[in-house]
């Protein structure tokens, strides 16, 4: 798997890659990205074979990214990983495309329960 | 008023800071707990927040939460988010970084109680607290983690 991990923090990104490797996903390439602008273009430029995103980020926020990058046609799956678990959130990230929303502070655990479904 | 639709309870509050601290920084494990004892002075505060824009059917309102402690502890709450051995150099970047995603991930948890649609702003850091002109103190809980003491306290912006 070729997985794209958009977060404004260095640190959250890190936690967030550790966290994908203590879940089991030790063999997965990995890159980052620094916002939602960014993370529009390397999805482009690269197209991995997920996204993993924040949502509250500067430039441009994680759900403008999964809308653009839905408008120019690209339909990689998408999900997100938030501070923000609220059930609106979550119908907005549905409705915008997105597969999944793990919300902060997470587990191992909740990384299984949210990508083995999208992995099978 | 906006009171009415930010009510978050200092029950919640300690759910919330116990969660995060048990799943981000003590792999696990409970360490965080409320502290009935008076929070000493600190000497070098370090404070990091963000704010929630919301829409109320009471009205448009800001709420914010904060986060207060001793650099030190921050320091240590960073060692302990990047996995760093102790003599390891904790940048001030990274230092920022961190304890505002403390700041960000309680605030983005307060945010999901409140009885409205918000927009959670980005962290900031400082050594001096936000400015509370105009703001109206409305919960705090002091915890202690590790032998360390830290505050957090929600707002509403008047």
């Amino acid at each position: 798997m070729f997985v794209l991990v958009a977060d404004d923090s260095r640190v959250m990104r890190q936690i967030v890659i550790r966290t994908l490797r203590q879940a089991g996903y030790d063999d997965w390439e990995i890159i980052e990205a620094n916002d939602g602008q960014e993370a529009y273009e390397m999805a482009l430029d690269h197209q991995p074979d997920l996204i993993l995103s924040d949502w509250n980020m500067p430039r441009a926020t994680g759900i403008e990214a999964l809308q653009a990058l839905r408008q120019a046609g690209c339909d990689i799956p998408f999900g997100f990983v938030t501070s923000e678990g609220s059930p609106e959130m979550r119908e907005q990230a549905e409705a915008a495309g997105a597969l999944f929303l793990i919300a902060k502070p997470f587990t191992a655990d909740s990384f299984r329960e949210a990508l083995d479904p999208v992995l099978a | 008023m906006s009171q009415v639709a930010f009510q978050v309870s200092k029950e919640q509050v300690l759910e919330i800071t116990q969660e995060v601290f048990t799943a981000m920084l003590d792999q696990g494990e409970t360490l965080t707990f409320e502290r009935f004892e008076p929070v000493p002075d600190f000497a070098d505060p370090l404070f990091a927040w963000v704010e929630m824009h919301a829409d109320s059917e009471f009205g448009a309102f800001t709420g914010r939460a904060v986060v207060k402690t001793e650099t030190e502890t921050a320091h240590e709450i960073t060692r302990s988010l990047l996995m760093l051995a102790p003599d390891e150099e904790v940048t001030e970047a990274d230092l920022t970084d961190a304890f505002g995603e403390i700041a960000n991930v309680v605030g983005g948890n307060v945010k999901a109680l409140i009885d409205a649609v918000a927009r959670l702003t980005l962290p900031q850091v400082g050594a001096t607290p936000p400015v509370e002109e105009n703001a109206m103190f409305l919960q705090e809980l002091a915890i202690d983690w590790r032998g360390r003491v830290l505050v957090v306290s929600l707002w509403v912006l008047l």
